[in-house]
C-alpha cells in the first residue's frame, strides 16, 4: 500500500516527491505528465475515499477504547480464549486448503501443460469457467453433492465402502473440500503459467545422463516449478484467511473462521471495535504473506544470479 | 523436438487423475443445473421426474426473488458504469502518459484484489453506517466498484497497449484535438476491451456477496445475499433455480466476452479467455513492484 500517502494531485506545488531526476515543476509543465495526472486522479481519489480511508478508520477503531482513548485491549481480546481458537482454526484450515489445492493443482496443471493445444484449451475452459461462477453457487453445489443422500455418499454406499454414508458436511472435511474447489483455479492457472515456460529438453537431457524418472522429477522438474509453487501456495493461503462463504455454509461450530467471527460481531453483537481488530489482524497476516513472497522472490533471484556467475 | 517420453502407465495415471480433478471442478455446477429441473428438489440425483416448477415459483406472487434480482441488476449496472469510467481514465494514465509515481498508483489500483474482502467490507460498513446509507443501492455499487475497477483497469491497460499509438498521433498531427482523437480513434479501437471490462465488472458485482451483506438492510437484499440467507436459515427449494440462473448469467457473460474478442480479432494471441494477465487473480504482488 505504497500509494496511501502518495496520491498524486494535479495541483502545482503539491508535496509530491520529484519523479526521477527532473524537478516537479518541470514534470508538471510536461503535457504528457499533466495528462497522466489528470487521468489518474479519478481512480486515486476514489480508492483513497472508498478503500484506503475505510481501512484506516478500521485501524483507528481497533485502537479506540470504549470511552475513547488509546487501547490495545481489542487485540489482547482477539488472542484470548475462543477468539484465539478461531484464529488458529483459520490458519489451520487455510494451510490444509492451500496444501490440497497446491497438490491437486500441480497434477492438473502438469497434465494440461503436456496436452495438445486444443485439449489444453478445453481443459482450461473447465478450470476458468467455474472460477467466474459465483463461489456461493458452487458451494451450494457441494452441499447438494456431499449431503447424506448426495451423489458422493450414494456412490460410496453403492460401492459398499465401509462406514458409508460418511458425514461430509458441517465438519472440516466438507469445509476443506469446498474451499479447495474455490481456490483450485488460482493454483492451476499460476502453476500452468510456470510449467508452460519450462524447457522440457532439460528433462530429456537429465535422462540422457542416466537420471531415473524420480530423480528427474525431484532434481529437475520440481526446482524449475518451485517459484510457481511458492507463489501459488502463499497467495492461496492469503485468500483463504479472509474467506467467509464456504466455511460459513459447509462448516460446523469447530470450523468458524475469522471472517465469520467479524460478521457475527458486527451484525449480531454490534461489537465494531473487536471486529476491527480482527480485520486488522487479517490485514497484517496478508501483508506478512505478501512480504514473504517478495523476500523469497528476491532470494530466488539472488540464488539464480550466483548460479550463472560461478 | 527432444522430449522425455512418458511411460504408458504414467500417462494413464495422469489422464485419470486430471479427468477426476476436472470433474471435481465441474460437478457442483452440473449438479445445480440438473437438480433445478428435478421434481424432487432435494431428492436423488439424477432426478426421477422433471419440472419447470421451481423457475415458475420464482416469479409467483409474494416471492422475494424478483426484488432481489432487480436490485442486483441495478447495482451491477451502476458498478459497470463507475468502473468503466475509473478503468478507462486510469488505464490511459498508466499506459499513455508519463505518470509520476506510476508504480505507486498501479499498486493502489490493484491492492483491492489482495486485501481480504472482509476487511474492505468492514471498512465500507464503517464508512456508510454513520452516513445512514446502509441499504442504498448506490452505496453497494460504490463498494462493488472497489473490487470491479482493478479488473477493468487491467483489461483496459492490455487493450490500450494493443492499440498502435501512432494512429492517435497521426490523427493529432492532422489537427484533431485530444477529445476528438479519443472519441474517433481510441474509443472505437478500445471498444472490445471496454465491452469485456464492462461485462466483467457487471458479473463481479452481480455475484458479490460479502460487501453486499455488510451494506444491505432488511429490505434491500441483493440476490447473492438472499441465496445465502436461504441456504443458512430456511429451506426454499427454488434457491436451486436461482443458482442455475446465476450460473447461466456467468456463462453467457463469458461467452459474450469470447464472441467480442473473436469478432475483433484480438482473441487470437490471448487464448480463449482473458485469463492473462491474471484476470481475477491477485496479481498485485508481482505487478505492484
Amino acid at each position: 500500500m505504497a500509494g496511501t500517502a502518495l496520491a498524486p494531485t494535479p495541483a502545482p506545488g503539491a508535496p509530491t516527491p520529484a519523479p526521477g531526476k527532473r524537478g516537479l515543476g518541470r514534470a508538471l509543465s510536461d503535457r504528457r505528465t499533466r495528462f497522466g495526472l489528470l487521468n489518474a486522479t479519478p481512480v486515486v481519489v476514489y480508492l483513497l475515499i472508498l478503500f484506503v480511508y475505510p481501512i484506516f478508520s478500521t485501524l483507528m477503531l481497533s485502537l479506540k477504547g470504549e470511552e475513547g482513548g488509546f487501547t490495545l485491549h481489542w487485540y489482547t481480546d482477539a488472542f484470548q480464549g475462543a477468539n484465539l481458537e478461531i484464529l488458529l482454526t483459520t490458519l489451520r484450515i487455510s494451510a490444509e486448503t492451500s496444501l490440497l489445492a497446491l497438490v491437486v493443482g500441480f497434477v492438473l496443471a502438469s497434465a494440461i501443460s503436456r496436452l495438445k493445444p486444443l485439449w489444453a484449451g478445453l481443459a482450461m475452459l473447465v478450470v476458468v469457467v467455474p472460477h467466474f461462477i459465483s463461489a456461493l453457487v458452487r458451494t451450494y453445489g457441494w452441499i447438494i453433492l456431499l449431503g447424506d443422500n448426495g451423489v458422493v455418499n450414494n456412490a460410496l454406499t453403492d460401492m459398499h465402502v465401509p462406514g458409508a454414508p460418511v458425514q461430509l458436511l458441517y465438519n472440516e472435511i466438507g469445509v476443506v473440500i469446498g474451499t479447495t474447489a474455490v481456490m483450485l483455479p488460482y493454483t492451476v492457472l499460476l502453476l500452468f503459467a510456470v510449467m508452460k515456460g519450462i524447457d522440457r529438453r532439460l528433462l530429456a537431457a537429465a535422462a540422457s545422463m542416466g537420471a531415473g524418472r524420480i530423480t528427474i522429477f525431484r532434481r529437475v522438474y520440481v526446482p524449475l516449478v518451485a517459484p510457481g509453487l511458492v507463489n501459488a501456495g502463499v497467495l492461496c493461503f492469503i485468500l483463504c484467511l479472509g474467506y467467509y462463504l464456504t466455511p460459513a455454509l459447509m462448516g460446523g461450530e469447530k470450523q468458524t473462521m475469522v471472517a465469520s467471527l467479524i460478521d457475527e460481531q458486527v451484525m449480531k453483537q454490534n461489537q465494531w471495535n473487536g471486529a476491527s481488530a480482527l480485520g486488522i489482524i487479517l490485514l497484517l497476516l496478508t501483508f506478512a504473506g505478501l512480504l514473504l513472497l517478495r523476500l523469497l522472490k528476491s532470494a530466488g533471484e539472488a540464488l539464480r544470479n550466483r548460479g550463472t556467475a560461478s | 523436438m527432444i522430449e522425455l517420453r512418458s511411460t504408458l502407465a504414467g500417462r494413464i495415471t495422469l489422464a485419470v487423475l486430471s479427468t477426476l480433478i476436472l470433474l471435481f471442478l465441474a460437478l457442483p455446477i452440473i449438479v445445480i443445473v440438473v437438480t433445478s429441473f428435478g421434481k424432487d428438489a432435494f431428492g436423488s440425483f439424477p432426478p426421477e421426474a422433471w419440472t419447470l416448477g421451481w423457475y415458475k415459483q420464482l416469479f409467483a406472487d409474494g416471492s422475494k426473488w424478483p426484488a432481489a434480482l432487480s436490485l442486483s441488476a441495478l447495482v451491477a449496472a451502476m458498478t459497470t458504469v463507475f468502473s468503466l469510467i475509473l478503468g478507462m481514465t486510469a488505464a490511459t494514465a498508466l499506459v499513455r502518459s508519463e505518470l509520476p509515481l506510476r508504480s505507486a498508483v498501479y499498486g493502489l489500483v490493484l491492492a483491492p484484489l489482495v486485501i481480504p474482502q472482509v476487511v474492505v467490507a468492514l471498512g465500507l460498513f464503517l464508512l456508510f453506517e454513520p452516513a445512514s446509507m446502509l441499504g442504498s443501492p448506490i452505496a453497494i455499487a460504490l463498494g462493488h466498484t472497489v473490487l470491479a475497477s482493478p479488473i477493468a483497469v487491467m483489461i483496459l491497460m492490455a487493450t490500450l497497449k494493443g492499440i498502435d499509438e501512432r494512429l492517435e498521433d497521426a490523427a493529432a498531427s492532422m489537427g484533431a484535438n485530444r477529445l476528438t482523437v479519443w472519441r474517433r480513434i481510441t474509443l472505437p479501437l478500445a471498444m472490445p476491451g471496454m465491452v469485456a471490462a464492462g461485462i466483467f465488472s457487471f458479473v463481479t458485482s452481480f455475484d458479490e456477496f460479502f460487501i453486499s451483506q455488510f451494506l444491505s438492510s432488511v429490505d434491500t437484499v441483493t440476490l447473492p445475499v438472499q441465496v445465502f440467507n436461504v441456504l443458512q436459515y430456511n429451506v426454499d427449494p427454488s434457491v436451486t433455480a436461482v443458482s442455475a440462473i446465476l450460473i447461466a448469467v456467468a456463462v453467457v457473460a463469458l461467452a459474450l466476452v469470447g464472441v467480442v474478442r473473436k469478432l475483433s480479432g484480438s482473441g487470437k494471441q490471448d487464448g480463449l479467455l482473458p485469463t492473462e494477465p491474471g484476470l481475477g487473480l491477485p496479481a498485485g504482488s508481482e505487478t505492484a513492484s
